[in-house]
Formats: C-alpha cells, sequence, structure tokens
C-alpha cells in the first residue's frame, strides 16, 4: 500500500513539474534565446541605420569626441575580455542627457551626456551599464516580450518604426536596472576604473530628476528605487589588488569641443 | 496491514451519502470563499472534517479525500498569490516560469474540480471513487485497522478468532 501510494505520488509531482517546465517554455516567448546573436547583430545593424537618420539622433561630426569614446569603449571592452558582441559606439548630436541600448551590442550616446559627466570615468560607468544590457540581453528579452519574436525578424518596414521606437524609449523594470549596475561595477573594476564612480555619478543624477533633459535617460527610469540603487553601488568594494588608472584624456577640452 | 471491509453501496444510508457528497460542495465553497487568502480555506475544511468526524467512514473517507487533494491545490494557489504580490511590489518581470507556474496552478485546479464533482455523484451513489496518490491516503488512514493504544476509552470490538 505506502509503495503504491509513493508511486502515486512520484508521478503526480512528475506530471505536473513537466507541465511548469513545458508551460514555461511555450506559454511566454519572451526568451532572449530565441534569437542567435547573429541574427540580433543583424537587426541592431539595420535598427542603429533607422534610428540615426531620424534627425532628433543625427550622428555627432567631431573626431575629438568620437576618439575619446572609442578609448573609453576599448578600456571597458579589455576590461569585460571575451563577448559574443562587436561593440560600436555611436555619439549623437542632442542636448538631451540619454544614452540606450540597440541590440546587438550598439551603444548610443548623446552629446547632452557627454557634457553632463565631469570626467570620463562617469561615461564610463554608463558605457557600463548600458553594456551590462548588452550582455544580459535585456533589450533582446523587452523586444520579444512587447512584440513577439515573429513579429521581431519579420523585417516588415512598420514593424521597424515600432521597434526603433521602443528602442529610443525602453525603461527596463528595477531587476534589469539593478543586474545592469552590478554588472558595470564589475566591469569598471575590471577595467581599473574606480567602480564607486558609478554611484557618485548616481547621486549626481539623483539631484537633477526634475531636469527635463533627463527624461529619455533608461538609467533613471526606475525613481522611487533610485536611493537603494545607489547605496548598493556604494557597498562594492573592489578586490584588494584594485587600483585605479585614470583614463587618460583631455575631457574639459573635449567638452568644450562639443 | 489490516483494513476495515468496505460497506457496498445498498448498505450506506441515503443520509450517510448525501453527507460524503457534501463534504465535495464544502470544499467548492470553502474554496470559492478562500479565493483572496487560499490558506483561509484550508482552515475551513479541516472544520469540516472534525465537525463530520463521527458520521461514518464512508463519510470520513470522502471528506479527507477532499481534504487532502484540495491542500496542493491550495499551497499553488498561494504561491502564486505570494509570486503576483512580490512581482507588483518589487516592479520584477513576470517571467516566463511565472506564467508557467500560472498554468499549473490553473490545470490543478481544474482537475481538482473535476475529479470532486465525479467524487460528489460517486458519494451520493455509495461508491468508493478513488482519486490518485490521495484516494489511498485516505483510504488507508480511515480504513487501517489502527492497534489499540491504552489512554483511549474502552471499544467495544468483536473476539479475535
Ligand atoms: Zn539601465
Amino acid at each position: 500500500m505506502q509503495r503504491s501510494i509513493l508511486k502515486d505520488l512520484l508521478i503526480l509531482l512528475g506530471m505536473f513539474g513537466l507541465i511548469w517546465l513545458a508551460a514555461s517554455l511555450f506559454s511566454y516567448p519572451e526568451n532572449p534565446q530565441l534569437l542567435s546573436i547573429e541574427k540580433e547583430e543583424r537587426l541592431g545593424e539595420v535598427y542603429v541605420d533607422l534610428i540615426l537618420l531620424n534627425p532628433i539622433f543625427r550622428e555627432l561630426e567631431n573626431e575629438r569626441v568620437d576618439s575619446a569614446v572609442r578609448m573609453i569603449g576599448k578600456r571597458l571592452e579589455e576590461g569585460l575580455g571575451h563577448s559574443e558582441y562587436n561593440y560600436r559606439f555611436v555619439v549623437f548630436e542632442n542636448e538631451m542627457i540619454n544614452a540606450f541600448t540597440v541590440p546587438g551590442g550598439n551603444i548610443l550616446i548623446s552629446s547632452g551626456l557627454i557634457g553632463f559627466c565631469d570626467s570620463p570615468e562617469e561615461l564610463a560607468s554608463v558605457i557600463a551599464h548600458e553594456m551590462g544590457h548588452v550582455e544580459e540581453r535585456h533589450v533582446v528579452s523587452r523586444l520579444i516580450k512587447e512584440l513577439g519574436i515573429d513579429i521581431l525578424t519579420s523585417g516588415n518596414q512598420y514593424v521597424m518604426g515600432e521597434v526603433t521606437g521602443l528602442l529610443t524609449s525602453t525603461s527596463f523594470d528595477r531587476k534589469q536596472e539593478e543586474e545592469a549596475d552590478q554588472f558595470a561595477a564589475e566591469l569598471l573594476e575590471h577595467s581599473s576604473i574606480e567602480p564607486r564612480t558609478l554611484a557618485s555619478f548616481f547621486r549626481k543624477l539623483e539631484e537633477e530628476l526634475d531636469n527635463e533633459l533627463m527624461k529619455h535617460f533608461e538609467i533613471v527610469s526606475t525613481h522611487p528605487n533610485f536611493r537603494s540603487r545607489i547605496r548598493k553601488a556604494l557597498s562594492y568594494v573592489p578586490g584588494d589588488d584594485f587600483e585605479a588608472l585614470p583614463i587618460d584624456l583631455d575631457w574639459e577640452g573635449i567638452r568644450a569641443g562639443l | 496491514m489490516e483494513y476495515h471491509p468496505l460497506p457496498q453501496p445498498d448498505e450506506i444510508e441515503v443520509r450517510v451519502r448525501e453527507d460524503a457528497m457534501g463534504a465535495y460542495f464544502m470544499m467548492f465553497a470553502t474554496a470559492a470563499m478562500g479565493l483572496p487568502l487560499p490558506i483561509l480555506n484550508l482552515v475551513a475544511a479541516v472544520i469540516y472534517f472534525y465537525v463530520n468526524r463521527d458520521k461514518g467512514r464512508f463519510v470520513q473517507f470522502h471528506t479527507l479525500q477532499s481534504l487532502y487533494s484540495q491542500i496542493p491545490v491550495t499551497l499553488l494557489n498561494s504561491g502564486l498569490v505570494v509570486w503576483t504580490i512580490v512581482n507588483f511590489a518589487k516592479d520584477y518581470d513576470f517571467t516566463s516560469y511565472y506564467w508557467g507556474y500560472l498554468v499549473m496552478t490553473a490545470t490543478a485546479g481544474l482537475i481538482y474540480f473535476i475529479f470532486s464533482l465525479v467524487g460528489a455523484v460517486k458519494a451520493r451513489k455509495g461508491i468508493f471513487y478513488y482519486f490518485v496518490f490521495f484516494g489511498k491516503v485516505a483510504y488507508h488512514q480511515v480504513y487501517r485497522i489502527r492497534p489499540e493504544h491504552g489512554t483511549s476509552a474502552p471499544k467495544n470490538r468483536p473476539p479475535d478468532y
């Protein structure tokens, strides 16, 4: 009797475990695995081109700024080590304080943000946060959730318009923000940049939360929880062998030339 | 292990059959009542069991079977309520595991409902209807012949032979 009861129990547990698993796989196609990195990169290229066609996001033509951003990006990529993505950093001409991520490792940065950052390290901490969204595939999850994988990859021009709209306005949820913050702190440390720059930069942002220029900045979209994010970023302690290497740029000169 | 003999349908009084059927319907009622806070209906179900304790083994079996099968459904529902509240409170994503869990919980609720309905109809006809697992557990608990223990009140039993 006991044996037969136990067998029944195992059958029940197994059956419902399978239902959970199967339903998780099929019921909600938000899984970023649905889109391969190669496909993501191909899509990303198209989206970046589309976004840059929009006069709001016109690419900034300033060799000095470009090379500065490339230098910061390179430092972070070296800190990251192996990545499936080929990063591309694009600066667009807009006074809004903004930076966002387009699929395929494309990070778009406004000239307004560069002017707002008091040091290249501050800009590096924003870029590191965005790279967190890339590596954790938050953007892809978001798009698949909003549109579904079939629509996303359909290549339809109306869909493209919708996607670019989403990309330039998407905010992430609190968990994703915290993941990106954590990622940024670690990446900064590995890149020999003081990880607590993130916290000091957040504090600066917090004082400016009412600033109209920041209303599209995804990094501050989780207002109510901003304090706890600052606390978390502050409590990140780099390892004993950590040594900050300054990013060697004439930052004031670069900002003056914007 | 020894079990008490099972009564045949024609040996069970109509009043007893109705009480046994009532157990399933009672569970539905408490389940509906307990929707916002699923754990409440378990409390009500346990009370129902104790109130009907002395109505004989047939009623006890059906009440227990209904009660036991309700426990996992209730736990699943509670989990869903907690998960949903946490997601809203902390602004977490409703992940695929959440939706999978929701589907599983709904499936469990539906299966429980169908089996209970069948159980109620069979009970009304004086028939034993065993759910997977829970039926066996309830039968085992109600019909198993327990060894006497000294502290309880004396009971008259037929002689051993
Ligand atoms: Zn972010």
